[in-house]
């Protein structure tokens, strides 16, 4: 996948990550973390936008810098090197909000011919996963890589 | 050792590891999200079946 993306730094254990949007909003640092939800090696996927004042991390804002297809490019090279490391794992990802699970799905989407190639991608639709398609309307969304 | 082929042509990209970044595992990320992943999962369970290659 040789989109634009951002430089990821990241934390030895290859769980949390950051990165830096340039738009026209300016420069705008972004994190990533992948956290253990339980036993069967399932992960949480957050991403939000860093307030480089306090530190905080807030996912419910869109920040419409005007790179969001590269940011959603970053944040997929990132479920690559966590998953690179991690080669079991299965990615669990939900936006805070509607809006926020529209936009991943509209990368996933954007993305799918290409990532599914090396990931397993689900969607969740009430209390049944499914193979991703696009133009379904998820709640969640699952991924794992495929047997090699 | 990957070639230069390999590299430019993986979808796992390089990462400039910070050991300062270290401090951010320790802080879970929006727990909320995690107890809902949990419960989800939980819940529904993983999917039965792998998709075929």
């Amino acid at each position: 996948m040789n989109l634009p993306k951002y430089q990821l730094s990241s934390s030895p254990e290859l769980s949390s990550y950051e990165f830096i949007s340039e738009g026209h909003k300016g420069l705008i640092p972004k994190r990533i973390q992948f956290t253990l939800v339980n036993h069967q090696g399932v992960y949480n996927l957050a991403f939000g936008d860093k307030d480089p004042v306090t530190g905080e991390i807030d996912d419910h804002t869109i920040s419409n810098n005007g790179d969001s297809e590269k940011v959603l490019s970053t944040v997929v090279s990132a479920v690559f090197a966590f998953l690179d490391q991690h080669p079991d794992a299965w990615i669990y990802a939900s936006g805070s909000t509607a809006t926020r699970t529209r936009l991943y799905q509209m990368g996933i989407s954007r993305f799918l011919d290409d990532i599914s190639e090396n990931l397993d991608i689900y969607g969740q639709i009430g209390d049944q996963w499914y193979p991703f398609e696009r133009n379904k309307p998820y709640e969640a969304f699952l991924t794992k890589r495929k047997f090699s | 050792m990957k070639t230069i082929e390999e590299l430019n042509n993986s979808k796992v990209p390089i990462v400039i590891i910070d050991p300062k970044l270290a401090e951010l595992d320790k802080k879970v990320l929006f727990p909320e999200k995690v107890e809902k992943a949990k419960a989800t999962i939980a819940k529904i369970g993983l999917p039965a079946k792998r998709q075929s290659r």
